[in-house]
Parts: structure tokens; sequence; C-alpha cells
């Protein structure tokens, strides 16, 4: 099977991962801009986040036959420091207009504080501007309320709800984004948000549609597998194929092929890994023979 | 001809209609001098209206490109790549402060595809030595895409780089495993020190169990001396798997000016693409463009 998985952090992560993720039949990531596990102090280092999914990450991940996408956006925890937050604010159109970038993302809430508030409208208003789908981190604490509040100022602000994707959702929070017409994702990690085993059961409470898989994983503990490893226990359980591929490939490549950056076509197509085409020596290759077989399995 | 009209009639014959009426409106609402935040957006949003295709120019168009720049050749340019050149080029104030800090703006926001047509655009604007620092950093990247936009098929290196910069650029190239008989006048900037610097690198991969790329030997030219000789021999063993490698060194003894090597090594050859290198050889074909045919030979 081929695996989409609409939310990683892939810069955090090695070729190692990158290597099983393809082999595990991964064939498309999208990479949110977030924070980096401690807060940034200047705008210079956002620049350079958002350039480095725009280009040293895509191009890394091209390596292993992994399409990359990114979402641009200033993520809820860093909208807290205010200054820093309006100069961010003022560059996300340089990146969110590019190439590959798929939605303004993620954007949201963590604590539920003002300034979170006032970067979330900023950012929905200019993703409703240029017709962008917006990714939605749903917070830690007080996540139904934080989901509610999001899709509130969302609907206030005259965003169309298909193009609202809210991810980290939870048994107690589903019900409400897919009631409200939103697109609703699931985080599997493994000790917290989402298990594989509960996710299955909540496909067969609420069916696959507008729901999708994701595997968020970043710098902490978490598994850049998810996606396929749930994939493979639906189907032990019974679930039936068509709808595992709606919630691990088909739902993520609707709701984010509404950007017109995705070449659906392309994807379906073998994917060709010239590591001897595309490689640096000194880089992702380290003197190993590059490979040139071609495709990835799955 | 400018690079800019050349460019437009090469896009016009190539583009659909509604992405050639947007690139002339862009190019006429760029030359009544926009905003650069303007100018950063309409180059980004080229990626909406044109997709990637190879550009593909007929072989007239090549030539027309190498009399209006010699060192242009937009061969290997893709259409997206050209319409951005042509967005950049469509500035009226590329020569003065104006046109230069727009382009640092671009630079600085440009993601993979902005940053190549940005370093091919160097080539091809007045003044280009001001922008000296991008392409050098263009030369160290990684990306294979971004080191070839800076280093070949663009007459820049040759003219702007220092040696110490030209010497990198060259081995740089091996690194990446670029094309390097696409770098514009590398036959006359070989250097003792360029040779000396091959040389080592092909130690360090023989003493690593790894192949040489066949490219290396173009670096020797005429400063190889008894150590490049040696080198060379070693690449020659018919027991060598690469045939690339092979026919690389034989061409390399010629550029050398060892002729008695070649007559000896006619004798007994019996490999096709040899023989085929050895013709070339005999003929005086032994500039870095002779290096072309060797890429796609199958060991």
């Amino acid at each position: 099977m081929r695996f989409f998985d609409p939310h990683i952090h892939v810069t955090s992560r090695t070729t190692d991962d990158l290597e099983r993720m393809a082999a595990a039949g991964v064939r498309a990531i999208i990479e949110p801009a977030f924070w980096v596990g401690q807060p940034r102090t200047t705008a210079g280092s956002f620049v350079d986040y958002f350039a480095s999914l725009l280009g040293w990450e895509r191009f890394r991940a091209a390596q292993f036959g992994i399409a990359h996408y990114c979402a641009i956006g200033l993520n809820s925890k860093e909208a807290n420091n205010e200054s820093l937050a309006r100069e961010v604010l003022e560059l996300l159109p340089r990146f969110a207009l590019k190439e590959g970038v798929v939605a303004i993302g993620e954007i949201g809430f963590d604590e539920i504080t003002a300034a979170e508030e006032r970067a979330y409208v900023a950012q929905v208003q200019l993703a409703r501007e240029h017709d962008m789908v917006v990714m939605v981190h749903s917070p830690h604490r007080d996540k139904k309320r934080g989901i509610r509040r999001s899709l509130d100022i969302a609907r206030e602000l005259g965003f169309p709800m298909e193009k609202l994707v809210i991810d980290h959702n939870n048994e107690e929070t589903v019900a409400g984004t897919l009631e409200a017409g939103a697109w609703a994702a699931f985080t599997i990690y493994p000790h917290t948000k989402m298990g594989s085993e509960r996710m299955l059961e909540i496909v067969k409470k609420y069916g696959p549609e507008r729901v999708i898989v994701d595997s968020s994983a970043d710098w902490g503990v978490s598994d850049p597998l998810a996606v396929p490893r749930t994939a493979k226990l639906m189907l032990e359980r019974g679930i039936a194929p068509e709808v595992v591929e709606r919630v691990t490939w088909q739902n993520a490549l609707e709701a984010y092929g509404q950007s017109g950056q995705i070449d659906a076509e392309a994807l379906l197509c073998k994917p060709a890994i010239d590591q001897r085409q595309l490689f640096a020596d000194n880089s992702v290759l380290r003197g190993q023979e590059p490979r040139v077989e071609g495709g990835v399995p799955n | 001809m400018t690079p800019f009209l050349l460019l437009r009639k090469l896009l016009e014959a190539r583009l659909a209609t509604s992405a050639t009426s947007w690139f002339r409106a862009s190019t006429k609402e760029i030359a009544d001098g926009p905003t650069n935040a303007r100018f950063c957006a309409l180059f980004s949003q080229a990626a909406r209206h044109v997709k990637h295709a190879p550009l593909s120019p007929a072989a007239a168009e090549v030539e027309a490109a190498e009399r209006c720049i010699p060192g242009w050749n937009p061969e290997r340019w893709d259409v997206l790549e050209a319409v951005r050149v042509g967005l950049v080029l469509a500035r009226t104030d590329l020569a003065g402060d104006g046109g230069a800090l727009a382009l640092e703006e671009a630079f600085r926001y440009a993601d993979e595809g902005e940053l190549c047509a940005l370093l091919r655009a160097l080539g091809l604007v007045p003044g280009g030595e001001r922008f000296l620092w991008r392409a050098r950093e263009g030369c160290r990247s990684n990306m294979r895409s971004v080191y070839e936009a800076a280093a070949l098929d663009t007459p820049y290196p040759a003219l702007h780089f220092d040696d110490d910069a030209w010497r990198q650029c060259v081995i740089k190239c091996l690194f990446v495993g670029a094309p390097l008989w696409r770098l514009w006048r590398l036959d006359e900037r070989l250097s003792p020190e360029l040779a000396r610097m091959a040389l080592d690198l092909a130690d360090e991969r023989r003493s690593a169990g790894r192949p040489v790329p066949h490219e290396l030997w173009l670096c020797l030219g005429p400063y190889g001396g008894a150590r490049g000789l040696d080198a060379l021999e070693r690449e020659l063993v018919p027991a060598n798997p690469n045939r690339a490698g092979r026919c690389a060194a034989a061409l390399a003894f010629a550029r050398a000016g060892d002729t008695g090597r070649l007559a000896r090594l006619e004798k007994d050859e019996t490999d096709p693409a040899m023989r085929e290198a050895l013709a070339r050889a005999r003929a005086g074909d032994t500039g870095s463009l002779s290096f072309r045919h060797l890429a796609q030979l199958p060991s």
C-alpha cells in the first residue's frame, strides 16, 4: 500500500527514518512549520527555518522517493512572544505563496491566550485572502475548548470549513470537528495523543469520511511509521481496505490537494529514486553506493 | 538581440496562452518598477502559472544564446526557470542599486527553484560581479540543482571567480556528480594547483576503494606531471571495470600531449568505446566537450 503522512516534522528525523518510511510505503508527506522544541528569539531564525522546509528538507526527502510538501505558519506557542510574532506574521506571505506550500499551518492554540488568538486570526485571514487550506494544531491542555474556539473563529471570519483541517483530535473532540464540516486529523503517538487501537475504534464508529491519520513525528518520542502501522492494524482487524486507504492516503490528498500544489498523478507513478542524480557526496550519502535501481516497494 | 528579448521569444513559442498573458503582464509591471515585495511575489507566483518542463531549445536557439552572451547555454533550462529569469531581466534598473537590492531580496527568501533561476540569471545581468558572494554560495551548495545553476552552462565562474574560487568550483562539481565538461572555459583555466587537487582526490578515492569520477581526468591538462601520468596509467589497466574512466584517461593522455602513449594503446585495444575515444584523440577532439560522450557509457 502507499501512504500519505500529512503531518510530520521530518527535519528532526534521520535518513534511517526516511529509508524506513519509504520502505513501508510512505510516498508523500507534509511538514508543517512548528516550534523547534524551544522558543526562537529572532525573526531570522524563522526565515532560515521556513527556507529549510522549502529547500533542504524537500530535497532530502526526494532522495528516498518521498514527495515533501510543507505548511507555513506561526505556531501557537511562539505567538506569545508578541513583538517577534508581529515580525514573523509580516514575513509569512514571503513563504506561504511558494511552490509546494499546501497550507497555512500548523497554527491554533496552546494556552488559548489573547496573543495566540490574534496570530490565529491574522493567519486565517491570510489563508482566506489567498484561497489556502489551514492546518490547525489543537492544544494538549483544554483541547475541547481550544478546538471549539478554532472552529468558531474560522466560521466568524467566513473561512470555508472544507479548507480547515483540525489536527490532534481524540474521542472527545471528533464529533464536534466533523459536525462543523472540517476535516478531523488524528495523530498516532506511542504514548499520548492517540494510539492505533483507539484510532481503529474511531474509524469503526465515525467511518472514513473527512478522517485523516498522521504521525506528527518530531524531535520527541514519536513514530515516523505511525501511518503504515495503523493501516496494518486496521487491515488485520477487518477494516475494509478502501476505508483504510481513505484515512491513510485519499483524504489527505483531497484535503491538501485543494491547494493546487499536489500533482496527484505524479504521486501515483512508481517513485524513481536516483540518488546518483541528486545526491551530494558529502551530505545525504556519505560514500555509500547510490541506489538507482528504482522504486519504493509497497 | 538582448537576453531578455531572446528569452521572451523562446518562451512565447512554448507557453500556454494564459501563461503567456501572465508573463507579459508581469514583465510590464516589473518594467514599471514595483516594490521589492511585489517583485518577489511575482517571482514566487510564477510557479502557479507555469509548470516545470524542460525548455528544450532548438539548436538554432542555443546558438543564438551563445551569440548573445558567450557561455550562456539554455539547453538544460527548465521552462519555469526561464520564466523567472525573464522576470529578472524585465527590470530596467538592473545596472543600478535598485535592481541589485531587489535581487538581493529575492535571494534572501528564495526556495530551491527560485534560487536556481536567480543563479542562472547572474550570468546574464549587467554588473554580475556585484553578486559574486551569491554565486559562490551557489557553488558551495549540496543540492546538485543549485550547484549546476550557479556553475554550469553560464559564463559566470570563468568571468568572475578568482583562482581559489574557480578551483573549488571545479572540484565541487566532481563531488556533486554534475557534468564538469559543461563548465565554460574549463580548459582555459587549468593549472598545476588544480591538477594537484584532482590527483589528491583520485588518491583518496583509490585508498577508500571507491571509483574515481572519470571527469576528474579533465582537471590535469598539461599540468599533471609524472604523478599525473602514473595516475592515468593506473586508470588505463584493462582490468579496470570503469570504462568511462579508461576512455577519459586515454583522452587525458592526449590532453597532456603524450601522443606516443596513444599510438601504443591503439595497437591492442579492443573495447569499442576506447577505440572511439582514441580515434577522437587522434583527430584532435580532446577539449573538455569531448568528455560529453563518456557520461552514458555503461561499465
